[in-house]
């Protein structure tokens, strides 16, 4: 035995202690922790809990298999374990050859405990493949239409208004919002790859597959803001393919959709404005490669910084705004950006109408504001490897200076 | 060439090569030895060389994606590197590592197990390695190549349509890919055909089939699965290069092609695969868990049985990868009924491992701890499987790091643990020598603490929501600390798997030596001098049991009296019978390798004429058709040998032959 295993045995015992301390520590430290904005474990509607009733079962019925088969596989590898020399030269056991009975007995114990989860798994199939008979009348409907890399959604039933003639269903982006406590079915479809449509607290995943007509259902129980991401590779920025569902109690949720089924928000320029002192903005920091989007105060009460999104912002300056508006199009954003009532009618990129009353923008990887809104426009290829905006950028040689990003930014920040 | 090490790889150097262009080849040494030898050892060898360095390719892989995922946001990698090292990672670890090394153990230990001189098809079996290298280099060129126009494949190991199409990834990477898992298939179907033709007819005599041993009988049935799901991937890989250079719409969504085809066609193939890859590995622990308790394998018909079954009923569970893809309620609930199901016969083989140590005297070396702890890593692995066949509950696991979790327990607690296994358990047959048992049992150590650090944490990550295949993560979801662990359980795992192969190729050089049948085994390849001489038997044994060398080591006078029977038989009909060398199947794969390369590395000029791209397809094309010509035309004869009293070679007729 080399000399230094008894060190090694005392690193090693060091080891175990910090780690146990570590563990103790703090529930940071804790890997069984299952308590995340995307968590399949502490659920918020009927289907992510159906999903998760039938895990439980599969996880009660494993261990106890696991308790009996590993405590036969650990007490005969202690019981016939050769101790020492004598043993291990002693003459070989019997050789026997097996005993059909005890194979007999434990393949119709396997049978049996697959039966117990194979029961409660058939009822949830058909519980979670479609709404219940009763509640289908009250369901509301929305199609989800993946993007590379972002979520298109789709009010089949919102007519919202174009101009003052004429109308088109309500299209909106990265951020679902939903009637809490009703039944969302939600139609899956796919513009380019295959996506995969998942808000782990409110349902498991189903892909949007090409030629292919998907559906999910899934029902928030209370007014909450649910975390979701794309769950198929789909592609360079597949990682950061994410968005966000938003529950919303009844009227609550029909304030937020007439809001939205207006045209964009028009902030006029006066005289007045052009003499008022120019909001001063912090200077503009870099971000580096894959730095985080988002903030903590954000994650404290997320649905509160959603709703007060719906606000127009405090200090805006009119002559900004109507300045990026004319960017806006300058720049030719609004070949592939649709914000209705200002002659913005593209169709490749998100809907902008009211982007400035969402929480999120890159497709849920930023957070709504100033300053993140500056590093999407600056550098979008930066933040989404391979997106096509930032291939626009480069194909159509688009260039701003951070004074024309302001006035974008503003302009953005304005459309509630 | 220092891989020529063992006795068995230097014996002495023949006469020169005659001139002829068809003049059997007989250098047994140097580069040439190796390039035109038939011998299933050396192949076995150079199989188990090329695998383990394409594991240890894999694994450095691995440990840039753990170390990109230690932190929230970490920028060490692009998206596009991280996303081409997933792909790799998949693809090396299953194509290029674990089939190739339990092709290596089919290889070398399989004939020797059914007392056999060489497998049905020895040139044939020298294609498929050299095929296999071929596709090995096709798959890795891209990495050597400008990444913005090339790189090495990056659209995931199972490449779903249509993201691998022309439109979605114009770069050949995915080129490479489908010409790369082409030829690979082209290897394995070739090998398969060899094993089963082998098994079924190259047995000695009195070795029937329920006496094989059950690592032949998982080679078998390995080898059956292999030439019935390759082909659905095959026709799926041609598609796909029909749709990305001839302009059809197999999974071309603008001209009505249906992407969910490609991912039946996969799953057909892929499923089978994940037996492909655990049944060799359940076949070595049924051999180490009898030697070291010492007593034969508990319910040996049932183990086989649940094999086979096991076998057939892979072909039912595909679409189980395939919950998420909206297959309405009846379909999935019949491929969740039918995954449970295959549950039953993989618990009945961890019931009879479990009474074949029962009772026993269980020798605890470096083999056997590999071996329990493939049993208890791969009971977890089955654990999570069962959890993923409730198909509600895989509604949520499905592509999470719960996934991540389980078939990593079930290919590296499972199958890469068995294949550890093995090399501890034949290396002393393969090389004469033997590992020292405290370093086999620290790289086991290490390992088994490195691998349950990195994969253990995994489950909670998935069940908290981690999607699989991102290359980064926000610090807010509660990922931080799981993710960190599992990075540090990855350099655990790493430093493990380095100690081990630190300590294997010691011992390589300059281990202990070992006498004959040093763990006092059970199968015929234990009968046989370590290394084994290059006709393996001195007389082919007659086997009297399903343990046939533990028989013959209590028969001895029976079984010394049939041997020198049947050695004056043999003696009678010429000598030991051996297969001549042939360059031809390495020219033909050669062939194949240039043509690959030409089809999958160069565009289409516009317009008619011959482009580098058809230019060197035809050369390739030509290169591999005089391959398989001169091939046809050497005919198959082969030499005798003959022994002095000690297995010594006195004299050898090669030449004669001429």
């Amino acid at each position: 035995m080399p000399k230094f295993l008894p060190t090694l045995a005392r690193w090693s015992r060091l080891c175990v202690a910090l780690a146990g301390i570590a563990l103790l520590a703090g529930c940071d430290y804790n890997f069984w922790q299952m308590d995340g904005h995307q968590s399949t474990i502490v659920v918020d509607g009927p289907v992510a809990r159906e999903q998760l009733k039938v895990f439980y079962v599969t996880v009660w019925v494993t261990s106890v298999i696991f308790v009996l088969v590993g405590g036969a596989l650990a007490y005969a590898t202690l019981k016939f374990r050769a101790r020492n020399e004598a043993e291990e030269h002693a003459a070989p056991p019997e050789q026997s050859h097996g005993n059909p009975l005890v194979e007999l007995s434990l393949i119709g114990a396997s049978v049996l405990a697959l039966v117990i989860i194979a029961v409660p798994t058939l009822r949830a199939i058909w519980y979670t493949y479609d709404i219940p008979e009763a509640d289908k009348a009250n369901a509301y409907e929305v199609t989800a239409v993946g993007y590379q890399w972002w979520f298109k959604f789709e009010y089949p039933a919102e007519q919202a208004a174009v101009d003052a003639n004429s109308k088109t269903p309500l299209i909106s982006a990265n951020e679902l919002v939903i009637p809490a406590g009703r039944p969302v079915q939600v139609h899956l479809r796919t513009v380019d790859v295959i996506h995969s449509f998942w808000v782990p607290k409110l349902a498991g995943k189903v892909d949007m597959i090409p030629n292919r007509a998907n559906h999910l259902w899934l029902q928030a129980d209370k007014p909450g803001y649910y975390w979701g991401q794309c769950a198929e590779y789909c592609g360079d920025s597949h990682a950061v393919m994410r968005f966000r569902v938003i529950a919303l109690a009844p009227d609550e949720f029909n304030q937020w959709l007439e809001q939205q089924l207006q045209t964009a928000r028009t902030v006029e320029a006066s005289a007045a404005d052009a003499s008022r002192p120019k909001p001063q903005f912090a200077a503009l920091r870099s971000f580096g490669q894959n730095e985080a989007g988002v903030t903590e105060q954000f994650d404290i009460a997320p649905l509160e910084s959603w709703r007060a999104k719906q606000e127009p912002e405090r200090n805006e300056d009119p002559a900004l705004i109507a300045r990026g508006r004319e960017l806006f199009a300058a720049k030719t954003c609004n070949t592939c950006h649709t914000v209705r009532g200002h002659a913005a009618a593209g169709i490749l990129g998100p809907d902008l109408t009211h982007v400035g009353s969402r929480s999120t923008i890159a497709g849920g990887l930023l957070e709504n504001n100033r300053e993140q809104l500056h590093r999407w426009i600056s550098n979008p290829a930066a933040v989404k490897p391979g997106n096509k905006m930032g291939k626009a950028y480069v194909d159509n040689r688009i260039t701003m200076t951070p004074e024309e990003e302001t006035a974008i930014v503003a302009y953005l920040e304005s459309l509630k | 060439m220092e891989l020529a090490k063992s006795a068995y790889l230097t014996r002495e150097e023949h006469a020169p090569a005659q001139p002829r262009l068809l003049a059997h080849p007989t250098g047994k040494t140097g580069l040439w030895g190796w390039l035109i030898t038939v011998d299933h050892k050396r192949i076995g060898f150079l199989y188990g060389f090329f695998a383990l360095f394409f594991f240890l390719v894999g694994g450095f892989e691995a440990l840039l994606i753990r170390t990109q995922l230690m932190v929230p946001n970490n920028d060490l990698l692009t998206a596009q590197q991280y996303n081409t090292l997933f792909t790799m990672h998949g693809t090396t670890m299953i194509f290029l590592a674990v089939m190739p090394l339990s092709s290596a153990f089919f290889n070398f230990i399989m004939p020797l197990q059914i007392g056999a001189r060489d497998v049905a098809f020895p040139r044939l079996n020298a294609f498929s390695l050299w095929t296999f290298v071929a596709g090995a280099i096709i798959l890795n060129i891209g990495w050597f190549l400008p990444q913005a126009t090339h790189g090495a494949p990056d659209g995931g190991w199972f490449g779903y349509a249509p993201l691998t199409s022309k439109t979605f990834i114009p770069k050949h990477s995915i080129d490479y890919w489908v010409m790369g898992l082409q030829l690979l298939g082209v290897a394995s179907i070739a090998a398969s055909l060899n094993f089963i033709v082998t098994i079924i007819n190259m047995r000695a005599p009195g070795m029937t089939m329920m006496r094989l041993p059950v690592f032949t009988w998982m080679t078998l049935i390995t080898s059956f699965l292999i030439i019935l799901s390759f082909p659905a991937i095959t026709i799926a890989l041609v598609e796909l290069m029909m749709d990305r250079n001839f302009g059809t719409g197999f999974f071309e969504v603008s001209l009505g092609g249906m992407p969910i085809l490609w991912q039946h066609l996969f799953w057909v193939f892929g499923h089978p695969e994940v037996y492909i890859l655990i049944l060799p590995a359940m076949g070595i622990i049924s051999e180490i868990l009898p030697t070291f308790s010492r007593k034969p394998l508990f319910g040996y018909p049932i183990v086989v049985f649940s094999g086979a079954a096991i076998g057939f009923l892979g072909f039912a569970v595909w679409s189980h990868h395939m919950f998420t893809t909206g297959m309405g309620t009846v379909a999935t609930a019949a491929f969740a009924l039918a995954t449970m199901a295959i549950a039953v016969p993989t618990g009945v083989k961890i019931f009879n491992w479990i009474g074949t140590l029962w009772g026993g005297h269980l020798q605890m070396r470096t083999p056997m701890m590999f071996a329990l702890g493939f049993v208890w890593m791969f009971m977890i692995g089955g654990f999570s499987g069962v959890m993923h066949a409730a198909a509600p509950a895989d509604a949520q696991q499905q592509d999470s790091y719960f996934v991540i979790a389980h078939f990593h327990y079930v290919l590296i607690g499972g199958s890469l643990f068995a294949l550890l296994a093995g090399i501890h358990y034949w290396f002393p047959l393969m090389f004469g020598r033997k590992v020292s048992e405290f370093w086999g049992k620290l790289s086991f150590w290490v390992i088994f603490v490195g691998f349950n650090v990195t994969f253990f944490p995994m489950h909670f990550l998935g069940l908290n929501g981690m999607p699989r295949r991102t290359f980064t993560y926000d610090p807010n979801l509660g990922w931080n600390f799981p993710n960190l662990l599992a990075t540090i359980g990855s350099y655990i795992l790493g430093l493990g798997v380095l100690i081990y192969f630190i300590v294997m190729a010691y011992t390589y050089f300059r281990g202990q030596r070992v006498k004959r049948d040093i763990w006092d085994g059970r199968t015929l390849e234990w009968s046989l001098p370590n290394p084994p001489p290059e006709y393996n038997f001195r007389v082919i044994p007659t086997v009297h049991a399903r343990d046939a060398w533990w028989y013959e080591k209590h028969h001895r006078e029976e079984i010394a009296r049939e041997n020198a029977e049947h050695a004056r038989e043999e003696d009678a009909h010429g000598g030991i019978h051996m297969p001549f060398g042939s360059i031809w199947p390495f020219v033909t794969s050669l062939g194949i390798l240039i043509g690959a390369i030409g089809f999958s590395a160069f565009a289409p000029i516009p317009g008619p004429g011959i482009g580098p791209k058809l230019g060197i397809s035809l050369v390739g094309g030509a290169v591999m058709l005089i391959g398989i010509y001169f091939w046809s035309l050497e005919g198959n004869e082969g030499y005798h040998l003959h022994l002095d009293k000690d297995g010594n070679v006195i004299e050898d007729d090669a030449k004669a032959h001429h």
